[in-house]
């Protein structure tokens, strides 16, 4: 089995990427930002989430960010949290940076995120992927002062493994030994060939290496589309770069 | 001016020399005429210029019509540096050298690349008016006959003897319709007038889609012009553009900052603003100069050679993807057209036809540049397809291997088969940072949606 997904097919996945925090505009506008954009308001209530945030449960989190905000909502000009509406006015120039106790110079200060004695790769990677939303969110300004340090690279493989390849193998396993044993006993009852005689026959043995391959490319309906479109986007640049030789007929003397 | 012709048919005349190998599937009639071949080449930039030259060097009469022999095209300005050595072009007309360039993932994390360079290598960055205007007289001075004028249309020829009559507005100020409408017989028509060809439409060379291009171009007080002074930037993200990157390049005395889209057109200007947001201490102060937008193809037209009629540079649509690049191949097209024609005229003696045109020219360049072409479109649609394909492109980016052999084949145009364990240990690599950041990706995209349902 593969270690990691083929990730083409994934490169259909980014049409999807709306920005969320423009669904969360408040419906009425506070008077005191007519002009600050609506985002900036949100990740106020963000940063000063993350500050205080240990390691958290995500959903808590979100649920806790979902209440500051409303409460940056509803309070208008005052707002909730430590002095942030001093920091609102600044805001106008500048949007706020991300800000997280673990993120030291430039990257993941590794020493923070032990569990057991051992560092916990699961909220590294965890942590990553929040640092990135928010930059998708709140784009910074990259400076040389505060270059970015952080390769994914750190983290180890099995870490990886673990986290994202374990679950689905899992699944596709189930998934094949349920339809491989259904077949098996199929064919056993057609032809008579028991187990060990199927597996001695190459038909069979190709059969079922088709089957595995299947299994890994197609996981669930959807990616039968996916694969036609991928083969069809691959071969499109290809395509148009052959047009010009489609109509060679031998009358173009007559030009 | 329809020149008179005589021209003495001999009737199926043989095949031609073998030397020549091109599987020519009818005799094509040799024909003597009492002038030689005469070639128009639309279009004076770098395709047109290149053209005319290699024609005229070749003993061709060619006439080249331009229609604005002074203006700046919005563009760029980098070039290989093949270019200098292959185009003879002087050191004077190199604005700057860049050495470094630096490539910037939506999360910031960037990757230098300029280590990886020898002594002497680096990145020329002229002025296209500058260019083209040095490439057009040295075209002269070998005998092209420039007429400033804007093309209007062609009368295609009613026998394979007759030349194509082009009809064009004299006048040397590009904006004045005031002018004499004329007429030039051709037998040969090289287009190379840009991306929005009129040659491509007479012909009816089929469309392509393309990317828009827009810049501004920023004059930045001296101490933050010296931080650009060899430094070019490359911004890939969301925010500065879904399909392709955004860029801060020194000129001679100002930065060009822009971005550009295929998908995306009407929201360039908040891809824009993206870039001015991320760039923003190193170009706060400075003040906008010019702001300027172009098309650029993303992909060759479906016909580039129709009857005695051949594209070439953005007219064809040469412009690599992934980089955007497309001063040299249109230089490369025009120089290789115009040695197709001289090669199967026999220097101005014989017609051409359609099918030496292809054959010479469109065969000769899908070989040699094909499978880079192919090659970038490949990689932007993994590398700028999403944010972390983004972000595994710039963690490959710091690797030096990677580094090098970028150089290696923009630098000289030349994708060399070299070391074969450092090119799988590359595959590996590319494998696992994509693999990485997909997974960060998908975790990314787990958080969205859960945000999005609390609501």
């Amino acid at each position: 089995m593969a270690l990691f997904s083929s990730p083409f097919p994934s490169t259909l996945l980014p049409t999807l990427s709306n920005k969320p925090h423009l669904s969360l505009k408040p419906p009425t506008t506070p008077v005191l930002f007519p002009l600050i954009k609506k985002h900036h308001s949100l990740s106020l209530a963000r940063s000063s989430d993350a500050n205080g945030a240990g390691v958290v449960g995500v959903v808590e989190e979100k649920v806790q960010t979902k209440e500051a905000e409303k409460k940056v909502e509803e309070s208008g000009e005052g707002l909730g949290s430590n002095g942030a509406a001093a920091a609102a006015a600044a805001v106008v120039e500048a949007p706020p940076k991300f800000k997280d106790p673990r993120w030291v110079g430039g990257t993941w200060d590794l020493t923070q995120f032990g569990k057991d004695g051992k560092t916990d790769w699961d909220a590294v990677i965890d942590a990553e992927a929040r640092r990135r939303k928010w930059l998708e969110d709140t784009p910074e300004v990259s400076s040389t002062d505060e270059p970015v340090l952080f390769d994914t690279s750190v983290i180890p493989w099995w870490a990886w493994m673990k986290r994202y390849h374990l679950p689905e193998a899992e699944l596709l396993n189930g998934r094949a030994a349920m339809v491989g044993f259904f077949m098996a006993y199929f064919v056993d009852s057609l032809t008579g060939v028991g187990l060990v005689d199927q597996m001695g026959n190459f038909f069979c043995k190709t059969l079922l290496f088709i089957a595995v391959v299947g299994v890994l490319v197609i996981r669930k309906n959807e990616d039968i589309e996916t694969v036609k479109k991928l083969l069809e986007e691959t071969t499109f640049y290809d395509k148009q770069w052959q047009a010009t030789w489609k109509d060679d007929t031998p009358n173009d003397l007559s030009k | 001016m329809a020149a008179a012709t005589t021209h003495l048919l001999s009737p199926s005349a043989p095949l031609r020399s073998p030397s020549t190998k091109k599987p020519i599937r009818k005799p094509i009639p040799l024909i003597i005429t009492a002038r030689k071949l005469r070639a128009a080449v639309i279009g004076g930039g770098p395709a047109g210029a290149s053209a005319a030259e290699a024609l005229a060097l070749g003993g061709i009469e060619t006439y080249m019509i331009e229609r604005s022999p002074s203006g700046a095209k919005p563009c760029g300005g980098a070039i290989p540096l093949c270019m200098l050595d292959e185009f003879s072009l002087p050191e004077s007309l190199i604005d700057r050298r860049v050495t470094r360039m630096r490539i910037i993932s939506p999360s910031n994390l960037s990757a230098d690349f300029g280590t990886a360079l020898l002594p002497g290598q680096h990145i020329p960055m002229l002025r296209r008016e500058v260019l083209d205007s040095f490439l057009r007289s040295r075209a002269e001075s070998h005998g092209v006959h420039l007429l400033p004028g804007l093309f209007t249309s062609l009368t295609p020829p009613s026998s394979p003897h007759d030349p194509y009559l082009i009809h064009y507005i004299a006048s040397s100020d590009p904006n004045s319709l005031l002018g004499k409408p004329q007429t030039l017989a051709a037998d040969v028509i090289i287009g190379a007038d840009g991306a929005n060809s009129r040659v491509a439409k007479s012909i009816d060379a089929g469309s392509y889609s393309y990317a828009i291009a827009f810049q501004e171009r920023i004059r930045l007080p001296d101490a933050q012009m010296q931080h650009y002074a060899d430094l070019a930037e490359m911004y890939i993200g969301e925010d500065v553009s879904p399909d392709f990157y955004a860029w801060v390049f020194p000129k001679c005395d100002h930065v060009a900052v822009g971005t550009g889209t295929v998908s995306s057109k009407q929201q360039i200007k908040k891809y824009q603003m993206g870039i001015r947001r991320r760039a923003k201490p190193k170009i706060e102060g400075g003040e906008v100069i010019k702001v300027e937008a172009h098309p650029i193809p993303e992909h060759p037209r479906p016909r580039r050679v129709v009857g005695r009629v051949a594209l070439v540079g953005d007219a064809a649509g040469y412009v690599t993807k992934c980089s955007g690049e497309g001063i040299y191949f249109a230089a490369k097209s025009g120089r290789m057209c115009g040695e197709a024609v001289v090669r199967a005229s026999e220097g101005g003696e014989r017609m051409v036809s359609e099918e030496e045109l292809k054959a010479g020219y469109l065969r000769r360049w899908d070989r040699e540049y094909g499978v880079m072409f192919r090659f970038l479109d490949v990689l932007q649609r993994v590398f700028y397809g999403s944010n972390w394909g983004r972000e595994a492109l710039v963690e490959l980016c710091g690797d030096e291997y990677v580094q090098k052999r970028t150089f290696e084949s923009y630098l000289y145009k030349r994708m060399v088969m070299g070391d074969w364990m450092g090119d799988l240990r590359l595959g590996w690599r590319t494998f696992e940072s994509l693999g990485r950041n997909m997974i960060v990706g998908r975790e990314l995209q787990r958080l969205k949606n859960v945000l999005a349902s609390l609501e």
